[in-house]
């Protein structure tokens, strides 16, 4: 299993549209609307590295994305 | 994603009420037609549920597609194990918490023709809770968190109270000076536990509810042995004549603790406690459902239906002002050349509020998630922790302002 963390910058007012697009993909844990540098976050689970390619290209070719930075997880705790 | 999470915490919660009021209408049929005793009825109730806790837990160790199926329920959860040398003094804690906490429970129902107006001031715990958590975990409940608190608290005495019964001064004292502390100690323990890592692995509810049943079961039995020992042996008869009610009773608590358990391990337990008083609401159809064989004082003046109204609208009330204000964030963190990110994370886990520490390839080293109630105490409780961790170069804040998340 191999989860990351997509971060996206968006060009503003396409924000509804994005994330109801996004909400829609598979293999996604968690989808954060953030403020900051960065204004969606999301955290992919996937299967290969492959899959990761594949949901990040899913990703860039929503309308309005405007860049992603893709962290993948080496370690992780959690609750 | 089809089914979205808001508050795992919340759900986790209203489940764990929701199967605990079912539990208390199967206790009360049992102790009405066949345990009348209630020192019998408590310590054979935990004889049967350690049996049955014993045999549950082992079923959930079973492995289907090599997950056990209890992973389900605890993701933390692999198998059953033996209690390790690090939780030892926690059971003994929390097994003594929970044994004082229902000998008195029982003492009470034995001793007062009409409980239902001296048990609902149980919910007063909930003040012990924020007390105890602001001295020993260094964490100052926050105004939002007391005024929820208190609304949930004071909701649920109004609502569960009975204008039948008088209110008696020995009976209150049991309560506060007994019952809550020991529950206290039970629920502060068993989230000590749970916050626990074992073999690197978050600690799972399944292997504490076993073994916080043990130790209970221990301590019930002395004190049941030193008060009355008739009470003590005739326990071991009761327990094998109603083995099959004392299952059901016991292995549907089983699970409502354990979802306890684990939404311990997420947030706080005054929170927690808050949340499990919605067993008031939960607990009406069941009362309606055993009012139909068990002759039972379900009369409402119409006093005492707008009270119990006014209470359970509080309980709902201060339950979604708890869930409404919470914030989330996202911290990116750059480390220092030569510092050990292992070293950092461990920093991190020791700070209270963060819920989620990944080490990360790419930009950043480590993407931190975390909870506050407010923005204020994310900066004291938070921001100040990691500026005081040296091998840390920069971070930045990305508050949540709304998020989706698989259950």
């Amino acid at each position: 299993m191999i989860k990351a963390y997509i971060l996206t910058v968006t060009y503003a007012g396409k924000m509804e549209k994005i994330l109801k697009e996004m909400r829609k993909l598979e293999n996604i844990e968690s989808i954060a609307v953030v403020a900051g540098d960065y204004d969606i976050i999301v955290k992919a689970n996937v299967k290969t590295l492959e899959d990761l390619m594949k949901l990040t290209d899913k990703i860039q070719s929503i309308d309005g994305i405007k860049r992603t930075t893709t962290q993948v997880i080496e370690k992780e705790i959690a609750l | 994603m089809r089914i979205r999470k808001k508050y795992l915490f919340y759900v986790l919660l209203l489940i764990s009420s929701l199967i605990s009021a079912a539990v208390v209408s199967i206790d009360t049929t049992i102790s009405y037609f066949f345990i009348k005793n209630p020192w019998v009825f408590g310590f054979s109730a935990f004889l049967a549920g350690t049996l049955i806790t014993l045999i549950l837990s082992l079923i959930l160790s079973i492995p289907i597609d090599k997950r056990s199926i209890g992973s389900r329920i605890d993701p933390s959860f692999s198998r059953l194990r033996l209690v390790r040398k690090e939780e030892i003094k926690y059971h003994i804690i929390a097994g003594l918490g929970n044994a004082i906490t229902t000998i008195g429970y029982f003492y009470i129902l034995s001793i007062f023709i009409d409980p239902s107006s001296i048990l609902p001031f149980y919910q007063i715990v909930i003040i012990y809770l924020l007390i105890i958590e602001s001295v020993a975990e260094k964490n100052a409940p926050t105004l939002v968190e007391i005024q929820s608190a208190l609304i949930v608290a004071f909701g649920a005495i109004m609502a569960s109270i009975s204008l039948t019964g008088e209110i008696n001064l020995l009976g209150l004292l049991i309560v506060f000076l007994i019952i809550n502390p020991s529950w206290a100690l039970f629920s502060i323990y068993q989230r000590k536990l749970k916050m626990l890592r074992i073999d690197n692995k978050n600690n799972d509810a399944i292997n504490i509810r076993f073994w916080n049943l043990v130790f209970t079961t221990i301590f019930t039995g002395l004190i049941v042995f030193i008060s009355n020992r008739s009470y003590f042996f005739e326990s071991f008869e009761v327990t094998m004549h109603y083995m099959h009610y004392l299952f059901i009773s016991m292995g549907v608590t089983f699970f409502s603790y354990v979802l306890y358990i684990r939404a311990l391990g997420i947030g706080k337990a005054s929170t927690a406690q808050a949340i499990r008083a919605s067993t008031v609401l939960f607990s009406i159809p069941f009362s309606i459902l055993i009012s139909n064989y068990i002759p039972f004082s379900l009369y409402l003046t119409p006093t005492l239906l707008v009270i119990k109204i006014m209470g359970l609208t509080l309980v709902i009330l201060g339950i979604v002002s708890y869930a409404l204000t919470e914030v989330k964030a996202y911290i990116f963190i750059n480390i220092r050349p030569g510092y050990s990110v292992e070293k950092i994370m461990d920093d991190l886990w020791k700070i209270n509020g963060i819920t989620t520490i990944a080490a990360v390839a790419g930009k950043y080293d480590i993407i931190a998630k975390i909870r506050t109630r407010t923005l204020v105490k994310g900066y004291e409780r938070i921001v100040r922790k990691l500026e005081e961790i040296e091998g840390i170069r920069n971070f930045t804040w990305h508050s949540i302002l709304k998020e989706w998340e698989e259950i």
